[in-house]
């Protein structure tokens, strides 16, 4: 327990070496590197597939999404449907209530799940198991439950249709706190000693010796706190009236008719420019998400 | 202790502190009552947009407004009926409630059970309102116990669509098929005729096969009900379950959860499915396709879609205006306005008969078909519309016996067995 940080290195390392040293054609058989290769090429089609689907479908024409058999290249090449967009929803309007929304709570969910799970795991207070059961707790209770009492109480306070009453009843922190916590608690255990006999008071010990060793754990939870909110769409419905507060995913479904034949060259390129912000954030974070693995790593 | 009270102290005056702090964010919150006194100045509508009418709804307001200088705001409280619901469901509990609100088939029932929308008899004569205009079996879809609670708005019927070229490679002649028994017949023509193509497309459970099976089941001259009582394991009943998967079994049938896509793109002879398709498919198939009645003997058709309700807790005169607004939309003229805007039938007897909708069906005969299909329709069962989730429930059982392949009359028994506790459960004490 007290080494978990240095040990994938560390047995990586060692495992590295006793391949050089022992068997290595086991692990360079040309076979089973083409096998190997040909079991990612299947997982990246897998994965990258429905979204070239998407993209191909958002830049044709409307015979053309409907084309037997169906055609992998647009044919012909339009941009209306982004136009389309533009002009059947008041999509910057959208974008921007998303963006508001999605800031406020990815910095509220991880400034809160940071502290209280660095509480949980390394302060003494009395009813701390009881603290934490009430999280564990609060993570098995589904969100629909708490949908009706939450709107009384969001609404009693005037605050249907307005960023605070979007906002507020979305910043509970339980995935953070439960996910942070269970780091922290795997952190070795020597330094923290370390740390607390120098005489470090919390906000120290948090900033300059627990986080340094948290990065990769702490952008994983960014990364699907920004995910989770940026799709939000239930609650949003409930609270917004217009395009005042609404996000994206509640803009973005008025495009498809649920009566009728849905147009799906809109909705295509509607959810091309929503997904674009999110695979660029996660492009961004992983990179350092690889970074913090690295540096998070404790030499021995 | 005298630390651990501190502490206490310290939570609850940032507790206290963070919710003024927020309160005084929240600044345009207004207040949680719509039901104010005064003269009412402005009303809001909740809709849907169904049809894709959100722009003809927002020209037909800025009418009303232009006419009685009532501002009227337009929320899109949803994607869906059942999403309008919700949200219905959830401002009842607190928040401002609409003045006016979509109301599907399946919804509008629960809440007039719960007193959350109101009776309109006595609003119409407030509003001069000419109930009689309106077509009869529209009007009485909302009648329950001798009171209205909603009126017509946004209305139609499944048709059976079919491609021309299919049809005449099968050497079918141009018409849809007068019975299923026909259709059973005609089916494996349709299918050797054209390789790999369904006879038939249909929407799977989730979205609304209950709807379109609902005409088929009359048909066999079973029911889902009669009245309270669920009548699935009727032996015509039964039959007509035995009838939807034996089709399916020897693939005369596809289900699909967007079934219009699969008819669109040719990839099925036909398609049963809502008047609103009518526009899309025009635009969108690449072939000549015909509309016809759904197969009898009638009447095999249900009437569907959405009316207009008035919330219960609002204040008398908001009632009223709301009433006034509700006629407005559905006056002869902005009926014939809204119906040629979105494919749904008009709602007003008139507006059948008046020259604008004349001319516009004599360049459509494929509209014309719901509109004459609409004297052979009846008013739904109750234990589709009027028992909390009937739809969902239905639709779920149709999948169990066709893409699940399970036993029809265990399937359909359960059925009946889980109306009855729905119905003694939620319905029942408050009858």
């Amino acid at each position: 327990m007290t080494t978990v940080a240095p040990r994938p290195e560390t047995d990586a390392a060692a495992r590295r070496g006793a391949h050089a040293d022992t068997a290595p054609h086991q692990r360079t058989s040309p076979l089973s590197r083409v096998g190997g290769y040909l079991g990612l090429l299947l997982v990246v089609v897998l994965v990258a597939l429905p979204l070239y689907w998407i993209l191909v479908t958002s830049l044709k024409d409307r015979p053309d999404i409907y084309t037997v058999p169906v055609t992998w290249l647009p044919d012909p090449f339009t941009s209306d449907n982004y136009r389309a967009v533009g002009t059947g929803v008041s999509f910057t309007d959208y974008l921007r209530n998303s963006i508001i929304i999605t800031t406020v709570l990815t910095v509220v969910e991880v400034t809160l799940g940071v502290l209280s799970a660095f509480a949980l795991s390394f302060l003494r207070f009395p009813g701390r198991t009881l603290v934490l059961l009430f999280v564990i707790a609060s993570l098995m209770v589904p969100n629909q439950v708490t949908v009706i009492s939450n709107y009384a109480l969001v609404a009693q306070l005037g605050w249907r249709n307005t960023f605070a009453g979007i906002i507020v009843p979305l910043a509970g922190v339980a995935f953070g706190t439960f996910l942070m916590r269970n780091h922290f608690l795997s952190l070795p255990k020597e330094i923290i000693e370390a740390a607390e006999m120098d005489a470090a008071g919390p906000l120290k010990m948090l900033w300059r010796v627990v986080l340094p060793m948290s990065w990769p754990t702490l952008i994983a939870f960014t990364l699907i706190t920004i995910v989770n909110e940026w799709n939000q769409y239930l609650w949003p419905l409930l609270m917004a009236d217009d395009s005042s507060t609404a996000p994206l995913p509640v803009g973005l479904a008025q495009l498809q008719d649920t009566a009728g034949l849905t147009n799906w060259g809109p909705v295509m390129a509607g959810t091309v420019i929503t997904m674009l912000p999110i695979l660029v954030i996660f492009l961004l974070l992983q990179r350092h998400m690889i970074k913090g693995l690295t540096a998070g790593a404790v030499k021995g | 202790m005298t630390e651990l009270d501190r502490r206490r102290f310290l939570q609850l005056t940032g507790i206290t502190l963070t919710a003024a702090g927020l309160a005084a964010c929240a600044g345009t919150g207004s207040s949680e009552d719509s039901g104010d006194d005064g003269p009412v100045e402005s009303l809001t509508f909740w809709s849907n947009h169904p049809g894709e009418s959100k722009p003809v709804e927002t020209e037909l307001l800025d009418a009303f407004t232009a006419d009685t200088g009532i501002a009227v705001k337009l929320v899109t409280a949803g994607a869906t009926y059942e999403e309008v619901a919700q949200k219905f469901n959830a401002a009842l509990s607190g928040g401002e409630l609409p003045d006016l609100v979509v109301a599907s088939d399946v919804t509008w029932f629960n809440f007039a059970l719960n007193e959350a929308i109101t009776p309109m008899n006595d609003l119409w004569s407030a509003a001069d309102l000419d109930v009689d205009g309106y077509v009869e079996s529209l009007v009485s879809d909302y009648e329950f116990d001798g009171k209205n609670y909603a009126l017509p708005y946004a209305r139609s019927t499944p048709l059976f669509y079919y491609n021309k070229q299919m049809w005449a490679a099968a050497g079918l002649p141009d018409r849809g098929p007068e019975t299923w028994a026909e259709f059973a017949e005609w089916a494996p023509r349709l299918a050797a005729a054209n390789p790999g193509i369904p006879p038939l497309a249909l929407p799977d459970g989730s979205n609304y096969l209950d709807w379109h099976f609902q005409g088929m089941i009359w048909t066999f001259g079973g029911a889902y009900s009669d009245e309270w009582k669920p009548t699935f394991t009727s032996p015509e009943s039964l039959e007509a379950g035995q009838y939807l998967q034996d089709r399916f079994k020897q693939g005369h049938l596809a289900i699909n959860n967007d079934p219009n896509s699969v008819f669109g793109a040719g990839q099925a002879a036909s398609l049963l499915q809502s008047t609103g398709s009518l526009g899309g498919l025009s635009e969108t198939a690449g072939f000549d396709f015909g509309t016809a009645f759904l197969p009898g003997p009638t009447p095999g058709c249900p009437t569907g879609g959405a009316g207009l309700a008035i919330p219960q807790r609002i204040s008398d005169e908001r009632k009223e205006k709301a009433m006034q607004l509700l006629a407005f939309l559905t006056n002869t003229e902005n009926t014939i306005t809204f119906t040629q805007a979105t494919g749904y039938m008009p709602v007003r007897k008139d507006a059948v008969d008046d020259p604008k909708t004349q001319a516009f069906l004599e360049e459509r005969p494929n509209a014309r078909t719901a509109l004459e299909q609409l004297e052979l329709t009846q008013s739904q069962d109750y234990a589709r519309v009027f028992l909390p989730g009937g739809g969902a429930r239905i639709g779920a059982a149709l999948d169990r016996i066709t893409i699940g392949g399970e036993d029809v009359e265990t399937v359909f028994g359960e059925l009946d067995e889980e109306s009855t506790t729905v119905f003694e459960r939620d319905i029942e004490p408050k009858l």
